[in-house]
């Protein structure tokens, strides 16, 4: 238990440093930055207590806003999709969903493929209507969340193959 | 009690996601100017709907006190109209030659015990209300329009700590600038007036022809009390307001209709 949550910090702070100074100064077409941090969500165990989940969001999208200047977007986007992570897993996974780690080892393919979509695009959504905040904007929020979604999702997707292989 | 001690453990997790929501609205508020510009306006819009029903039903009560007031307005108007008629029946005198537009609003909100008060008063761009427009009333003037929604206006009270007006003798034309400290809601301090003019305790003060707000010679109040320190230049002066801004009830805003034409100027 005790490496695990050495294993969780040491995620925590290696994601943010990237997230911050590598990955959000892509500017990949000129407006896509694939927002990798939401990994340290995602494959933050499913059996453990939510409130915490919370609290660690909350404190990743702040030290993000923080350290990138930004305004305050990725704080409430962060902290919404932590909020709403159980409900997510109970409808991709199941009622069985809060099984140890049982989105590595003892799920389908579809369903860690609707967990990691929904979680991503729920959290991009709410990012840039944060951020732009005006429903003139709606085309560009919709543009935004799409295709930063779809990079992010093949980044995390690959990150979590990684990942997978070192474990076993 | 236990009940409800139950029923937080229950939703211990929505009350925390809530919790801490507030605290990034208000990181968000207070790190990015157009969000905060936004929030702002939302609750603009709510409150001066809330104090337009409650000001609806206590005027309802004050009608005849009102009533009163228009009258000696009248009256005083009346009176002005005739030596208009009588010194002046000459010339021509056509509102057209005038620069400003005066329409009336009726105040629905107004604070004065802040050091930063403001007031809302029931027009708004629909009305043909426009940022930085001045605000006046039947004895003196009340502050300059700072946000402007659909059908209400928010107007900083001259009682404000970071607005200075310019205003002058109405004897010499000798001007300076007026600030509220922040303590009496009647008293006001005029600085920058230069030692060279000549002062006298009882002298009022006008509006200066310098603002951009207000047309020149609009009687602000008398002075009550003046200091010349040695080492300056300026005289350092108390003044006392005609108008009790803490019982107002109708405004009058005033449109400059050349201000694009002075601002032009200015920036070049």
């Amino acid at each position: 238990m005790n490496s695990d949550n050495l294993i969780s910090i040491l995620r925590f702070i290696f994601l943010l440093f990237l997230q911050s100074f590598l990955l959000n100064n892509i500017n990949f077409f000129g407006f896509i930055n694939p927002n990798l941090y939401l990994l340290f969500i995602i494959v933050y165990r499913l059996d453990s207590n939510p409130s915490v989940l919370i609290i660690l969001g909350f404190l990743l999208g702040l030290l993000l806003d923080l350290l990138t200047q930004g305004s305050g977007g990725h704080t409430i986007a962060t902290l919404t999709i932590s909020f709403l992570r159980p409900y997510i897993a109970k409808l991709s996974f199941g009622i069985n969903y809060e099984m140890p780690t049982a989105m590595l080892h003892g799920s389908f393919l579809s369903q860690r493929l609707l967990y990691l979509s929904l979680i991503i695009f729920f959290h991009h959504l709410i990012l840039y209507s944060l951020i732009y905040f005006s429903f003139d904007n709606i085309l560009t929020i919709l543009k935004n969340t799409i295709f930063t979604s779809f990079f992010t999702f093949i980044l995390v997707f690959f990150s979590m193959k990684l990942f997978k292989e070192k474990n076993d | 009690m236990r009940q409800l001690i139950n029923a937080l453990l229950k939703y211990k997790n929505t009350l925390l996601y809530l919790g801490l929501l507030i605290i990034s609205l208000i990181f968000l508020n207070y790190r990015s100017f157009y969000h905060q510009s936004i929030f702002s306006k939302t609750a603009l819009a709510i409150s001066s709907n809330f104090n337009l029903i409650k000001q609806n039903i206590s005027n309802y009560w004050k009608l005849a006190e009102i009533n009163k007031k228009l009258l000696l307005e009248n009256e005083k108007l009346k009176a002005l109209e005739l030596i208009v008629f009588n010194s002046q029946s000459k010339q021509k005198f056509s509102l057209d030659t005038f620069n400003f537009e005066v329409s009336t609003a009726k105040i629905i909100k107004n604070s004065y015990n802040d050091a930063r008060n403001y007031l809302i008063i029931d027009k708004g761009y629909n009305d043909g209300i426009e940022v930085e427009m001045g605000v006046i009333s039947s004895d003196g003037i009340v502050g300059i329009v700072n946000q402007v929604t659909s059908d209400f206006s928010s107007v900083l009270s001259i009682l404000h700590r970071d607005l200075k007006i310019n205003a002058g003798f109405k004897k010499n034309g000798a001007y300076g600038s007026l600030f509220w400290q922040g303590s009496h809601p009647q008293k006001m301090k005029l600085l920058d007036v230069s030692t060279l003019n000549q002062v006298v305790v009882g002298d009022t003060i006008v509006t200066g022809g310098m603002s951009d707000y207000f047309p020149y010679g609009i009687p602000i109040g008398r002075i009550i009390s003046f200091e010349k320190p040695e080492l300056e230049g300026y005289y350092d002066i108390d003044i006392e307001l005609f108008s009790n801004l803490t019982q107002k009830e109708f405004v009058y805003v005033v449109n400059n209709k050349k201000i694009d034409q002075l601002k032009q100027l200015k920036n070049e």
